[in-house]
């Protein structure tokens, strides 16, 4: 119970920060609006605004949250459900900006396999919730974390997608299933860029979970 | 509208202090108004607070009347030779204490002498260089600043703090709101906290910290932007938390809060 009280709360949190919201909505919005006469080129682009977005906006929740979790684990809450909850919603907030834009790109682009440009901005936004939430156990400062996701989208963007730099960054499946969703092409291009994301998601999750357990452990002392 | 001696009266009795003892203080207060030629309202400002700097100036005598002070009960906490240490920087060494339920334990010390180190080790926040800390397994952490998530309201603070100790929403908001009035706070429904003042932040961080009925209570200068009134209600709280068998470690640097407390442990200057 104790993960959906954390993911509903942190995500009215979320929901009444409506500046910020209204920016990371906005964001992919002008990623895609630059190059809308490429359909590649701009639902590629975003995708990856996508996954900023939702990353960004996870690493600032995630550090809003660190004055909170000691308290609320010294009162009985596991680690687990409260970095649960609060991926849990950070996913659910991605996944509703990931179908949001689906629906534009449906009215406004005409692609080869739809339903291959849905997967790619769900996988986006699944990738970024525990991106953004390891990238903020690894840096608790705000502007650290947020500077390196700006370095970690801009490696993204920039390295050849057939090389080894492109494939060890965290949206590589989204551009590998946006290949074929545009270009056509073999289905192992999805399955490769489901299984990236299955293990990226696995290697976040896992980590972010691993960084929390040691930074919000308890010393377990004997009863008096 | 009531003049400014019935008011001061009736304040007097809000907070507890016996109608004989209320009467002749209003007539006292009264007489040093009129020796200062003044009305009491210019001499000693509005009724309310005088009545409440009063009390605690006083030390709250009535409410101590009336109350049963029980024996000290079984050891909720126990330091001994606790010492931490940053790198070779050592903060505080062979720290000793031993609070029982119905004690309260001020821990004192200049700025940056290691009293909230202490508190956060009391917790199991942070571990001991060295020593034994043994500890009940229920207790509640009121830190001096932050704990609350700015964009949460009271109510859904005390669901998340609810949910975390597994008590369901509706007993953990009726339950904060229940403790709330004991510091004379209404919760507002749909005030956040980063629209609060500091005081009241303050109240839901001790609402917070209590509302799984710890054992141990664990308080870091918990009234910091607390007026008077406000400041004497936290003190009574303390008080019938003692008296109703839980510990308490407080971490203070005004002094004149330990007339009533059990133990000090000074952890002296650095």
């Amino acid at each position: 119970m104790t993960t959906l009280v954390v993911a509903s709360l942190s995500a009215r949190e979320v929901g009444r920060r409506w500046a910020a919201l209204a920016l990371v909505v906005a964001l992919p919005f002008w990623f895609y609006l630059v190059r809308r006469d490429a359909t590649g080129q701009s639902l590629r682009m975003l995708t990856l605004g996508i996954g900023w977005a939702i990353s960004t906006l996870t690493l600032f929740v995630v550090n809003a949250s660190r004055s909170v979790d000691p308290r609320l684990r010294l009162t009985g809450a596991s680690v687990i459900s409260i970095i649960g909850g609060r991926l849990l919603a950070m996913t659910g907030v991605g996944v509703a900006l990931a179908l949001g834009y689906f629906a534009l790109t449906w009215v406004d682009q005409d692609v080869r396999h739809l339903w291959a440009i849905g997967l790619m901005m769900l996988l986006s936004a699944i990738v970024a919730a525990p991106f953004g939430s390891l990238i903020g156990a690894l840096l608790p400062r705000e502007l650290e974390g947020a500077l390196a996701l700006l370095s970690v989208v801009a490696v993204q963007m920039l390295a050849d997608p057939a090389g080894l730099t492109a494939k060890l960054m965290p949206f590589w499946s989204a551009r590998e299933v946006g290949t074929y969703a545009v270009d056509g092409g073999s289905l192992d291009m999805v399955g490769h860029g489901l299984a990236h994301a299955g293990l990226t998601w696995l290697i976040c999750a896992g980590g972010t979970l691993a960084v929390f357990q040691w930074r919000l452990r308890l010393a377990r002392y004997p009863e008096p | 509208m009531t003049d400014w001696p019935t008011a001061f009266e009736a304040e007097l009795l809000r907070l507890g202090v016996q109608p004989a003892r209320a009467r002749r203080l209003a007539d006292e207060t009264a007489q040093q108004a009129a020796e200062n030629a003044g009305a009491p309202g210019d001499v000693f400002g509005p009724a309310h607070l005088y009545a409440r700097h009063l009390v605690a100036e006083l030390s709250a005598p009535a409410p101590e009347a009336g109350r049963t002070r029980f024996g000290a009960g079984p050891v909720m906490l126990s330091l001994s030779g606790v010492s931490k240490r940053y790198r070779r920087q050592t903060v505080f060494a062979d720290v000793d204490l031993t609070v029982r339920g119905g004690e309260v334990a001020a821990i004192v010390g200049a700025n940056g002498c290691g009293k909230s180190t202490l508190l956060r080790i009391c917790a199991g926040l942070t571990r001991p260089s060295a020593g034994t800390v043994k500890r009940t397994r229920r207790v509640g952490l009121v830190p001096q600043d932050g704990g609350t998530a700015g964009w949460l309201t009271a109510e859904e603070h005390f669901t998340l703090f609810g949910a975390a100790a597994g008590m369901v929403p509706g007993r953990a908001r009726s339950t904060g709101a229940h403790l709330a009035t004991r510091l004379a706070w209404r919760p507002r429904r749909q005030q956040r906290v980063q629209q609060m003042s500091g005081g009241t932040r303050q109240k839901l961080n001790l609402v917070l910290g209590e509302l799984h009925a710890p054992d141990l209570l664990l308080l870091d200068e918990p009234y910091q932007g607390f007026d008077q009134g406000t400041y004497v209600d936290f003190w009574q709280q303390v008080f019938a938390w003692r008296d109703a068998g839980r510990a308490i470690v407080v971490v203070t640097h005004l002094l004149h809060d330990l007339q009533n407390v059990d133990h000090v442990l000074d952890l002296g200057e650095r």
